[in-house]
């Protein structure tokens, strides 16, 4: 394999370049987007799952004759992002990548926000879902969620759920747990999945709800011990994992990325960039790309998207409730 | 698979030429003040995609410790910290060029990222999995004893008077706690500004006591049109030079090597910690933050040698250890490659692959700096006229870069006033930038740690390591704090500049 990379690697580069530099203008499919450059704003630093959802839809987006760059403008939990959209003039040149917290869990953490999801975005589609997955370190003597629950009964207060930071749904998901089996573990919030990961390595934290993409190559090498996913069905990446609903937890989430735009953009363009988008997620390539890191694709329609937000906000909104998790007041 | 395998990867041209682009444009965005690599490999993430996954992680690794060699140039010359890493490289590597010898300082700092840049790759080709096995055993409570120790390293960095030295930690910690607290989700002195729910830009307000305070207070003193430095006597270090930088270096490749390990301080931390060490060791303290070489030479190294070894938590354990290490793994992830545990056993070839190419780099980049040490020293030929505005320029729009908030550039200013008044009453900076790196870290994993002893702080003295560190801290802090307060009296007639 080493023979074939370098001829490609060259022309790649030649390639990347002239692609990103936003040269020639391909007319065609992109009739009725807008013209000039559309940037699709992520309010997450690059490299997670939202930032690889954008790019990939731009890209393609692109490829088919719109000019789309992605624009980073994280802070504040997406609140930083979503409020530059909220107030962008509403052409359709600038959209937003809007994960499940921007939507339906932030509103009803914190008291200001900076924006409304509901009278300041129109939604274009979900792209996909992501479940999270319960895991244990080995030291736990539970291979099952019974077993977890009756340890985590036999041992009241002593086990530490971490999670990758306040109001997250790693948080949330182990709230709705701690409520659904009626055990008592100690929330510890980290900043991002990736030091809370360390810790769960190291036995520091004895469970998490991380996101089955980073949590799946440490259960595979038998680091963690993977005891459910939080999605209705069984992910095909991790076929073997039952759900907790299987597992007779009755709780239920999955983390979901869509992208919306400003309220007032015009109907036609909504729906031309609509179209785009869907057809970008239905692609092959995007398709196989996504699904390699974990996101089941959705790309629906704007209706059902908005169906979703309206259920998603109304079932988050009595997690945090119950979980006492409302940051400001 | 071996080193050879990997070094015969490395050499295709397809990976040679991605290792030169890597190493050429990391020393560019080191070089502009503000522009880090993560926002680089950002942007250059998506080029990567066309690229196969060994030219990618080489090109992006390769940004990653250039930007060590390029950021001790600003912070050399005109005293503007051109990457977080390099802070301390402007407390002596600013008052050598002062004095003639930018040269000099230039080509040790490019000298000892060399050296400790073939010893950190020396590290993570035969040491990386028993150090990350260490490294995994620190957990919140071992993090809280080195950010102790830490604070107690800050004291060695001031050069006039304890107190004030003590003052700035305390502002320095204050200023650390603006923004979201990890364990309540709770907003601190942000005043509803959700620019600030992140905290303070920690390059902004170090380019701003710097950079900015420093243009504030030379125009503050000199009138006329050409810049006051001494003549450069000559350009390249000379065997005395050398031999004062040889233990330095050779110390602040093992500190960075070893900081490096650990996930979230990495590059910055190794530098402040091997100022530290060089400080206390040496037999003329009061020579630093005049020109010592030593304090130009320890840190560069370490920084390098940190930013290196800060690979081995992702390369082994497949955990990435800061922001940098984050993308790069969003990189691979694109590629189908997801890092883990099985990444040493899975993807040999590429482990070894990139471990050739940070040999290759690091020669390159000895390549790319050295021609260029005569070029930029004519820097100090220009007038201050058109100097200042240009750094100025490229000081606002590589803050702006960062999060692309304005307000960035406005807490930019507003430190360059702040570090302008602190220069007018002798107050130092450094001690105040490490308190603003080191408080939010020691408050989290203090809080944690406490939150998983469930409130018993006993828990934290009893973990050997985390006992060793504390003690160690102590110690220090008796040594330092005894000498310094018999000196107080005299340090009044030190500060001269």
């Amino acid at each position: 394999m080493s023979q074939a990379y370098n001829r490609r690697t060259f022309v790649g580069m030649l390639a990347g370049a002239t692609a990103f530099a936003g040269l020639g203008s391909k007319a065609s499919a992109a009739a009725s987007l807008p013209s000039g450059t559309i940037t699709i704003v992520v309010p997450f630093d690059p490299g997670g799952a939202n930032d690889i959802i954008a790019r990939a839809v731009a890209q393609h987006m692109t490829e088919t004759g719109a000019t789309v760059v992605v624009d980073n403008r994280p802070g504040a939990s997406g609140s930083v992002g979503a409020q530059y959209v909220a107030r962008s003039e509403p052409d359709g040149r600038t959209l937003l990548m809007a994960p499940i917290g921007v939507l339906a869990i932030n509103p009803w953490l914190f008291s200001q926000l900076g924006y409304d999801p509901v009278k300041d975005f129109a939604p274009l589609t979900l792209a996909g879902t992501v479940p999270n997955a319960l895991i244990v370190h080995p030291s736990v003597p539970a291979k099952t969620v019974a077993e977890l629950i009756a340890y985590a009964k036999a041992n009241p207060g002593k086990l530490n759920f971490a999670s990758m930071g306040n109001g997250t749904t790693g948080h949330l998901c182990g709230e709705m747990f701690k409520k659904a089996a009626g055990v008592d573990i100690l929330h510890v919030p980290y900043k991002g999945s990736a030091p809370a990961l360390k810790d769960l390595l190291s036995g520091q934290v004895q469970l998490m709800f991380d996101n089955l993409p980073t949590a799946l190559p440490h259960m595979r090498a038998e680091k963690l011990r993977g005891l459910a996913v939080t999605s209705p069905a069984r992910h095909p990446l991790a076929p073997e994992v039952p759900t907790l609903k299987e597992s007779g937890v009755d709780a239920e989430a999955v983390a979901w990325f869509g992208f919306v735009a400003p309220v007032k953009t015009p109907g036609e363009i909504q729906k031309a960039i609509s179209d785009s988008m869907i057809a970008a997620l239905k692609s092959d390539k995007v398709k196989a790309q996504l699904e390699k890191v974990g996101v089941t694709i959705s790309a629906n329609q704007p209706a059902e998207f908005a169906a979703l937000i309206a259920s998603e906000s109304k079932k988050w909104r009595q997690v945090v409730a119950d979980a006492g998790a409302k940051i400001d007041n | 698979m071996s080193f050879f395998d990997g070094l015969l990867v490395a050499m295709e041209p397809g990976n040679l030429l991605a290792c030169f682009v890597g190493a050429l444009v990391g020393t560019f965005v080191g070089v502009l003040p503000g522009l880090g690599p993560v926002a680089t490999i950002a942007m250059l993430l998506p080029i990567t995609y066309h690229l196969s996954p060994a030219a990618a992680i080489v090109m992006l690794s390769g940004i990653y410790y250039g930007a060590q060699y390029g950021g001790s140039i600003t912070a050399i010359l005109v005293n503007i910290p051109g990457e977080t890493s390099t802070v301390v490289t402007c407390l002596d590597g600013y008052r050598m060029a002062q004095k003639g010898k930018a040269g000099i300082a230039l080509s040790i700092a490019a000298i000892g990222s060399f050296v400790a840049g073939l010893f950190a790759t020396g590290v993570i080709a035969f040491v990386s999995v028993p150090l990350a096995d260490f490294a995994q055993q620190f957990g919140p409570a071992e993090y809280f004893a080195l950010m102790s120790l830490g604070l107690v390293g800050a004291v060695v960095l001031a050069r006039g008077s304890i107190i004030k030295a003590l003052a700035m930690i305390a502002v320095g910690l204050l200023l650390g706690l603006v923004g979201t607290d990890v364990n309540s989700g709770l907003q601190r002195l942000t005043f509803n500004l959700p620019q600030l729910a992140d905290g303070l830009s920690f390059a902004a307000i170090a380019m701003g006591v710097f950079g900015i305070g420093e243009i504030f207070s030379t125009l503050g003193q000199k009138r006329s049109g050409a810049q006051v430095v001494a003549p450069i006597e000559r350009l390249w270090p000379n065997r005395e030079d050398l031999a004062a930088s040889a233990a330095p270096i050779a110390r602040g490749s093992i500190v960075g090597s070893l900081l490096g390990v650990l996930p979230g301080g990495g590059a910055i931390l190794s530098s402040f910690a091997s100022y530290a060490l060089e400080k206390k060791l040496s037999r003329h303290p009061e020579r630093f933050g005049q020109g010592a070489i030593e304090g130009v030479a320890g840190p560069e190294s370490a920084n390098n040698a940190g930013a290196q070894t800060s690979f081995i938590p992702m390369l082994t354990l497949g955990i990435p250890s800061n922001p940098v290490m984050a993308l790069i793994a969003g990189g691979l992830m694109l590629h189908g490659i997801t890092p883990g545990p099985q990444i040493l056993a899975e993807q040999s070839l590429l482990f070894w692959t990139v471990i050739a190419s940070m040999l290759i780099g690091n020669l390159l980049l000895v390549i790319i700096n050295i021609p260029f040490v005569g070029l930029w020293t004519k820097l100090f030929k220009l007038p201050y006229e058109i100097l200042f505005p240009c750094i100025v320029v490229i000081c606002c729009v590589g803050t702006y870069s960062v999060n692309k908030m304005p307000f960035d550039v406005l807490v930019l200013g507003l430190f360059g006033v702040i570090g302008y008044g602190l220069v007018k009453l002798n107050f130092e900076v450094g001690p105040m930038l490490l308190g603003l790196v080191l408080g939010p870290m020691l408050e989290e994993n203090f809080r944690r740690a406490m939150l998983l002893a469930r409130g018993d702080p006993i828990n934290i003295i009893t973990r050997p390591i985390s006992a060793i560190l504390l003690a160690t801290a102590l110690i220090l802090l008796c040594v330092i704090l005894l000498p310094n307060l018999r000196r107080t009296r005299e340090t009044v007639f030190q500060e001269e500049a």
